[in-house]
């Protein structure tokens, strides 16, 4: 596990129609503790999904810096693991060898690679499904896939980019439920993007709202864990802070 | 309006329907022999009919009888395995060519700029109107026939390979760099099995079309071949052996789909559900 810092990040893009330059990053900076869990939100077009792509070294920054355990990164790789809406599964990979992917990028030999992808299955209730491709399983369970792929290849730090937007709202909650439970057993560095403020309070440890490309706010969140919905749905603590960040991100 | 509750009884029809279902499931390779059946019936009337001279119009056993002699002889044996042989030669460079150059097309938008005119303005020069400065430059062998396959199958391989390149989500392209992927690696692993359905439609069209043109090069170039057999026939005046050579053509077709493509098709794209069956 390692930290995660962005240091003055912007993105500048220019838009050949409206013949102007649009600052779709003005200027972010904050860190992500070793082992932390922190959200990013904000309403639609505020820049995260950018900000991420940015993170991820899948687009270039204007000006800038992110730093990995406090080296400059640049460019996709290994430590930086990725977890998209879409899933991004192989569909010719069985989930065995979706979850393998990685360990095999690094040379690490088949039986082994197994060993280690049938492991992190077991850790998301999925051995079962190793066999399977990709489009013989439900949303929910191909996005339980998609994150175990990620852990398997034990990046430095896990980015998540709305995973659970596209599946149905109680595979949703059950899904959060999963990852803040494989978060503590493996204390990942984890930031994940979303736009669901219930969402980002259930998860993290912080919320950053953002708005316009810039920071707007830096919200701690101490509830204790484990967390359950059953338990949090109604707890006043839980709703205070979700009330708080939706404030923000209503203003932003 | 009670009855209408009831189950309806199962007809006659539907009994023998079902049969006939359950026993295609069984039999597949028979089945689809089944529906030549009243084309073959139909052919024979009509021939028996009289309504045409026999010499123009020969039923299918004269074919059947043909079929044996030319069996016999060796004959058709020697025809079919000079066709195939150059069929297989034709494709395999076709695709040793085709895939590479759709692949960087389909991923370099400077190749794709500088290329992809070129590639059509070449694809409207079809195949056998190459044939006469061919036969020039090469005279009439088997580099004519071959260089003609290869072209024929080139063009719709590329093509294809560039739409199924392009047709790869941006995601997977990134999620294999974030699991740390070289960008030759994202080739390999995702961009070539990405686009294998639609390679393989490049290659089924570019076999059909390939099919055809041996047939039309073999035909001028006229040295052996099932085109020669026919056009040769011709001069003969044997409808027999014309028809028989129709109907090779049209068999052999039906192996190779049947037999090489479909079963590829199966295993791949309709397996991962790139493809609705």
């Amino acid at each position: 596990m390692k930290s995660l810092t962005i240091d003055h990040l912007q993105k500048t893009y220019f838009d050949p129609f409206a013949a102007k330059q649009v600052n779709a990053i003005r200027d972010i900076s904050f860190s992500v503790a070793a082992g932390d869990f922190v959200s990013v939100v904000g309403p639609s077009g505020c820049g995260k999904t950018t900000m991420l792509n940015l993170i991820a070294g899948f687009l270039a920054p204007t000006a800038g810096e992110i730093r990995v355990d406090g080296h400059a990164v640049s460019g996709p790789g290994p430590d930086r693991g990725v977890v998209f809406q879409s899933f991004a599964l192989f569909p010719w990979r069985t989930v065995l060898d979706n979850v393998a992917f990685g360990p095999k990028m690094r040379g690490v030999p088949k039986a082994k690679r197994h060993e280690i992808a049938r492991e992190y299955l077991a850790l998301a209730g999925l051995a079962y499904a190793a066999d399977r491709y990709p489009n013989e399983l439900s949303g929910g369970m191909q996005q339980r896939v998609g994150v175990v792929r990620a852990l398997a290849n034990e990046p430095d730090v896990l980015l998540m980019d709305e995973p659970f937007a596209s599946v149905d709202a109680q595979t949703r909650m059950t899904l959060q439920e999963e990852l803040t439970r494989i978060w503590a057993q493996r204390r990942p560095t984890v930031l994940f993007i979303t736009h669901d403020v219930n969402e980002a309070v259930f998860l993290s440890n912080r919320v950053i709202v953002l708005s316009h490309g810039s920071v707007l706010e830096d919200i701690a969140i101490d509830l204790l864990r484990p967390r359950a919905w059953d338990a949090l749905i109604e707890d006043a603590a839980f709703k205070a802070l979700a009330a708080r960040v939706l404030q923000q991100v209503r203003a932003a | 309006m009670s009855a209408a509750t009831a189950t309806a009884p199962v007809s006659p029809w539907q009994r023998a329907w079902g049969a006939y279902v359950r026993w295609s499931a069984r039999n597949p390779a028979l089945a689809s022999l089944v529906p030549f059946v009243p084309l073959v019936v139909l052919w024979a009337a009509v021939a028996k009919s009289g309504l045409f001279p026999p010499v123009f119009f020969p039923g299918p056993l004269e074919v059947i009888q043909k079929f044996g002699t030319l069996m016999a002889n060796g004959i058709l044996p020697a025809y079919l395995e000079d066709s195939v042989v150059r069929l297989a030669a034709g494709t395999a460079v076709g695709l040793a060519l085709g895939i590479p150059l759709g692949l960087i097309v389909g991923l370099s938008d400077r190749a794709h700029r500088v290329l992809w005119p070129v590639l059509l303005f070449f694809q409207a020069i079809g195949d056998i109107a190459w044939l006469p400065i061919l036969l020039i430059w090469f005279g009439f062998g088997l580099t004519t026939m071959i260089f003609v396959i290869v072209y024929t199958v080139l063009f719709p391989v590329v093509l294809n390979t560039v739409l199924g390149v392009r047709s790869v989500p941006l995601e997977l392209h990134r999620v294999a760099l974030s699991l740390g992927a070289s960008k030759a690696r994202v080739v390999w692993e995702v961009v070539l099995p990405g686009a294998l359905p639609n390679i393989m439609t490049g290659l089924r069209n570019g076999l059909g079309f390939g099919w055809r043109a041996l047939i039309a090069a073999e035909i001028i170039v006229g040295t052996s071949g099932i085109g020669f057999l026919m056009f040769d026939a011709r001069r003969a005046g044997s409808v027999v052996e014309i028809m028989l050579g129709m109907i090779v053509l049209g068999v052999l077709w039906y192996v190779v789909d049947s037999w090489v493509l479909a079963p590829i098709e199966r295993a791949t794209g309709e397996r991962w559900g790139l493809v609705n069956r």
